[in-house]
């Protein structure tokens, strides 16, 4: 499948950066991070799409200067899979009729958890049904609508506090919706060729799945989780670390769908507790340690089953029984 | 023979379109069954795209224009509300997108009726209006749209309206120009900065402070308007040329030299407005009728040069403003709105036919004697009439 090879060493990493200077992301801005990886994976041949996010309204502003060295165009928050199937087809119908040179052009979206699971989730399921070549869907998912001041969204994780799920005197949980597997519905797409989970660590991981999806002679599409200083009330130094914990806690999943087969690209062994991911992270810091130990049941169980496809080679849903009612 | 949502895809086929998005809703539909069935009998060569929503129609065809492609979309009623977020920033920016609006009243009851305010929603956002009145005029104001909508002197995207049933699913007979004319007429769209690594790295859209870029980025539409009407006039008088079919670029004036009473309106009526004035011609009564074809940009100079004899006015409008300036409608609104500083303003009545109840040749006779009244009695004492509706007019 993959025609040029994927990265084995941090050295041979192309050293240029198609997303550079010119953009005001937070200190420590996973998403950010997670843009200039996608980046040196497409190379220069390649259109990026914005949905309305973190990543439009924190990558311009001031002084009209733009991070993008490579096309770039803003889409309706609700909109990445619409504009990415316009952009491919415009592509693929201009070089059929010999109105442009033909050549691979790679259509990346880098949309948002709120863009992506929620109002934009209708338009990405059409834009994983179409067989657009070099297409690829990022959702870098930092767990919240960020930009707009940290509002819960469908992938924001059980218990954490947001301006939409705050914790007060009677409701002691913050949100009490569990955290929704927008990659296992992407999965369920008969057209989608690749489908992958990553995070910002290892740094490798994401680039060379990146590369595959690029590769995969079809629609594609990866959910990245992108720690969030603002959200998430860390340290921006801490960034990389969470990336890393939430792998070894299990709190985060990495793996890859591929010619429908399933495969763990890392196994968290020995599993470490949850509560080291959680309480690095201010939005948790109100849970009580029974509810702490709730995540942990949770978290067991649910690696039962990842444990399982990864043995099985094939998606099973992993049905973990909601913490509710939320008390 | 052909429908009008037939004759609008003879026109997308023959602008060598390259991009078209399709979602269902009556009564357009039937131009993107069409167009399917042209592509899936090889007849020309397009993506075309089933959509999950309007929404997404919309935002296929704007990425798609900002690549280099043609494109062509389309809907009715709550299909372009539903697609008003992309709508509106297609103008902004600067895409030649070609829509087909077929006009139909927005929910509730949920009707297959016809109304306007569908599409004169978007009035203030920046896109070309045009209203075909059959047909054969709905294939040309297509490959018109084009032509205008991709100048570089106006970049701007353009509706076609074409009233519900009364155009989309009457047949008429229509004459298709020829295919090299139109390829003489319509030469490749070539963006002037296209989203494309070969071209460049440009950065559209960008999130940008107000204080930077607010004023500018709204004057450039505005500018882009105004540049419009010329280009308008040129396309036409461009297009009879290869056709020889002539059309006034901006409005048709029937029996308006000496008419004393006035019916303006737009779309598929007129031509009852017109059959209707010719039969009372012949009874003495001085009344013309003027069918308006764009309207945005809005042709103000020239309704107020045709209508300077008018003693009164009629607006036949299929649209309503509820709680608007006299209680009237869109259409009433603008055309009073470009009389105001006429020399000679006349009075003003307002013919509502909204809910999508199909007006008849009688209630064009009852607006024209209504008008014929206030002429004699130089004063007009009820502005606005549904003529349509049942039971006391409240």
């Amino acid at each position: 499948m993959s025609e040029r090879p994927l990265i084995r060493s941090i050295r041979d990493v192309p050293s240029v950066d198609l997303y550079t200077s010119g953009h005001r992301t937070c200190a420590g801005c996973g998403a950010a991070l997670g843009y200039r990886l996608l980046l040196k994976a497409a190379g220069p041949s390649t259109v990026v799409l914005g949905p309305t996010g973190c990543m439009y309204v924190a990558n311009g502003h001031q002084f009209l200067s733009s991070p993008y060295s490579v096309p770039w165009y803003h889409t309706q928050l609700g909109a990445g899979g619409a504009a990415g199937v316009g952009t491919a087809a415009a592509f693929r119908v201009l070089m059929m009729k010999g109105k442009r040179r033909k050549e691979d052009v790679n259509v990346v979206v880098y949309g948002g958890d709120g863009g992506t699971g929620d109002i934009g989730l209708s338009g990405l399921s059409m834009a994983m049904g179409y067989d657009y070549k070099r297409f690829l869907y990022v959702l870098y998912d930092n767990e919240s609508y960020a930009n707009t001041g940290i509002q819960a969204s469908s992938t924001t994780p059980w218990g954490a506090s947001t301006t939409f799920t705050p914790v007060g005197k009677i409701k002691r949980i913050g949100n009490a919706r569990m955290k929704k597997n927008v990659a296992l519905i992407i999965a369920a797409h008969p057209g989608v060729r690749y489908v992958a989970t990553a995070t910002l660590h290892p740094l490798l991981d994401f680039i060379n799945k990146a590369k595959k999806a690029l590769e995969a002679d079809g629609p594609a599409f990866i959910h990245l989780l992108v720690p969030c200083p603002k959200g998430w009330f860390t340290d921006p130094k801490y960034t990389v670390d969470l990336s890393k914990s939430a792998l070894e806690t299990g709190l985060w999943v990495s793996w890859e769908y591929e010619n429908g087969e399933f495969s763990l690209s890392y196994r968290p062994e020995p599993r470490k507790h949850v509560k080291e991911y959680l309480r690095m992270q201010k939005r948790f810091e109100h849970l009580t340690d029974d509810k702490i130990e709730e995540i942990e049941r949770m978290t067991i169980k649910e690696w039962s089953y990842w444990k399982e496809m990864d043995k099985q080679k094939k998606i099973i849903l992993p049905w973990v029984a909601p913490p509710w009612p939320a008390s | 023979m052909w429908t009008g949502t037939r004759a609008i895809a003879e026109a997308v086929k023959l602008a060598d379109v390259d991009v078209i998005a399709a979602y269902p809703i009556r009564p357009y539909t039937g131009v993107m069954n069409s167009l399917a069935k042209m592509l899936a009998d090889g007849e020309f060569a397009a993506e075309i795209i089933g959509a999950d929503s309007e929404h997404s129609q919309f935002e296929i065809v704007k990425h798609a224009s900002a690549v280099g492609a043609r494109t062509f979309v389309g809907s009715s009623g709550v299909g372009l509300a539903y697609a008003a977020e992309p709508i509106i920033v297609t103008s902004l920016g600067q895409l030649p997108v070609v829509a087909m609006a077929g006009c139909r009243a927005l929910d509730d009851p949920g009707n297959f009726g016809m109304e306007w305010n569908d599409v004169l929603a978007f009035r203030d956002h920046g896109w070309l209006m045009s209203w075909a009145r059959d047909p054969q005029e709905a294939l040309d104001m297509i490959l018109v749209a084009y032509r205008v909508s991709e100048d570089s002197r106006v970049l701007l995207p353009s509706f076609v309206a074409v009233d519900g049933a009364a155009i989309t699913h009457i047949s008429a007979p229509v004459e298709p120009p020829s295919k090299d004319g139109v390829a003489k007429f319509l030469p490749p769209y070539k963006p002037p900065y296209p989203l494309d690594p070969a071209y460049g790295p440009v950065t559209k859209a960008q999130h940008i402070a107000p204080s930077l870029i607010g004023p500018e980025l709204r004057k450039v539409v505005e500018n882009s308007m105004a540049k419009a009407s010329e280009v308008i006039r040129e396309a036409w008088k461009a297009y009879a040329g290869f056709v020889g079919r002539e059309y006034p670029p901006f409005i048709e004036s029937k029996y308006v030299e000496d008419a004393e009473v006035v019916l303006v309106t737009m779309g598929a009526y007129s031509k009852d407005a017109m059959h209707v004035a010719e039969k009372l011609r012949e009874q003495g009564i001085k009344v013309g009728v003027i069918r308006i074809r764009y309207f945005r940009p809005f042709p103000d100079k020239e309704l107020a040069e045709a209508l300077k004899k008018a003693k009164v006015v009629g607006v036949v409008d299929f649209s309503y403003s509820f709680g608007s300036a006299g209680s009237s409608s869109v259409l009433f609104n603008e055309v009073r709105s470009a009389l105001y500083e006429s020399g000679s303003r006349p009075l003003f009545m307002d013919f509502m036919f909204v809910g999508g109840r199909e007006p008849s040749v009688e209630h064009f006779e009852r607006a024209i004697m209504l008008l014929q009244e206030a002429a004699e009695r130089g004063a007009v004492e009820k502005h606005v009439w549904w003529l349509t509706l049942r039971g006391e007019d409240l």
